[in-house]
């Protein structure tokens, strides 16, 4: 196969966009996805600081360097999780990767939070992977709004958001359904939120990531249980594989015919968010579900006989 | 025989009578757009050649997201 763009020998088959690229060409095309995310869907300009979360995997890692390529204000943060043999690990590609590339990094560390991820296994009568990405969320925007930051970015791609368009619309979740985009305007405490690879597939980041040379942490997390996401995207490479661009044509098509009707819907019947009594963050309860977390798993280790003599 | 170097998987699995990328990805049960190919450090096509006693690395990109 040959280069769409300079017909040399290519390196990458991309059969949605009917093209190929080689190595020097491919770059080329993703920068040109990125920039077309964040004009089209007026994302951030040059003179706005963004905090790009980075969990060390492929898709953060890539979103940064592109980024910083891209020449905006750019800082990292990391969540240290606290897993024992996963933790450690993340958060040092993370680290040499900003360090590699002059990238201003923010790390924070759950057990320091008073809430390691192994207490909230332990302790949280909930699949952890929701309790562990309801924390994740709630301190990304925390630690966005007092650094005073203008967008917190997520290295999301087309295959993850498609996945969770899926499944959302399996649920007929309206909530979801009415906010789901790459873009979420800054609103009653909750700092813009922006994803820039939404445009982008799992694959098409994956070579990138290899092309730059970005080492990557890809080891499963210990505690995932074969989320239900990743069989959605199983089946959604297949319907891809059979009809190249459905994915994509899925989701444009849900921004611009569905989403409307749901955001619609919620805001007759959606609840209003007020701050939470104990941190000040948007809560649509008295007291937000993280504090209520963070008490629970307080009492719990409280009340636990092998922590006790 | 062709050596297939899966990750994240950390597993070596041994192909046989596998004379193309495409060929390797189908015995894998794997499609072409949910893979990377590596040989020597060069990104491989899924209609790129394979000759006897070479070795590939082929990463999944599915995360769990």
């Amino acid at each position: 196969m040959k280069c769409s763009r300079c017909k040399k020998l290519a390196c990458v088959a991309l059969p949605s966009h009917t093209a190929g690229f080689c190595k020097d060409c491919f770059p080329l095309f993703f920068t040109k996805q990125v920039e077309t995310a964040i004009r089209r869907e007026k994302m951030f300009t040059h003179d706005e600081r963004i905090l790009v979360a980075l969990s060390g995997g492929k898709d953060s890692l890539t979103l940064m360097l592109e980024l910083k390529l891209q020449g905006y204000d750019v800082t990292g943060l990391h969540i240290d999780l606290g897993i024992p043999n996963s933790s450690e690990k993340a958060r040092k590609k993370v680290e040499d990767f900003c360090r590699l590339h002059e990238l201003k990094l923010e790390v924070l560390e759950m057990e320091k939070e008073g809430l390691p991820i192994p207490d909230v296994k332990k302790y949280v009568n909930r699949p952890v992977c929701s309790v562990c990405g309801k924390l994740k969320r709630y301190h990304f925007n925390r630690i966005a709004r007092e650094g005073g930051y203008d967008a917190l970015a997520t290295g999301h791609n087309l295959d993850d958001e498609v996945a969770r368009l899926f499944a959302n619309t399996m649920r007929w979740d309206t909530a979801f359904l009415s906010d789901q985009g790459p873009t979420l305007p800054a609103a009653d405490g909750f700092v813009r939120k922006v994803k820039p690879l939404f445009r982008l597939s799992e694959f098409e980041t994956a070579n990138y990531a290899f092309l730059k040379g970005i080492e990557i942490h890809s080891d499963p997390c210990p505690y995932a249980s074969g989320a239900s996401f990743t069989n959605h995207k199983e089946l959604w490479g297949e319907l891809e594989y059979r009809s190249p661009g459905q994915k994509f044509q899925f989701y444009q098509g849900f921004l611009k015919r569905g989403k409307p009707a749901f955001a619609a819907i919620e805001k007759e019947i959606g609840a209003s968010l007020h701050p939470c009594s104990e941190c000040g963050s948007p809560t649509s309860a008295g007291i937000c579900s993280v504090c209520r977390i963070k008490a629970a798993v307080a009492k719990a280790k409280a009340n636990d006989p092998a922590l006790k003599e | 025989m062709i050596t297939v170097n899966l990750e994240p998987d950390g597993e070596v699995i041994e192909l046989h009578r596998t004379k193309s990328v495409l060929g390797a990805l189908n015995k894998l049960k794997l499609r072409s757009t949910m893979a990377i190919v590596v040989r020597d450090g060069e990104l491989l096509t899924s209609d790129r050649k394979l000759r006897p006693g070479e070795t590939i690395m082929v990463r999944k990109v599915t995360s769990a997201g």
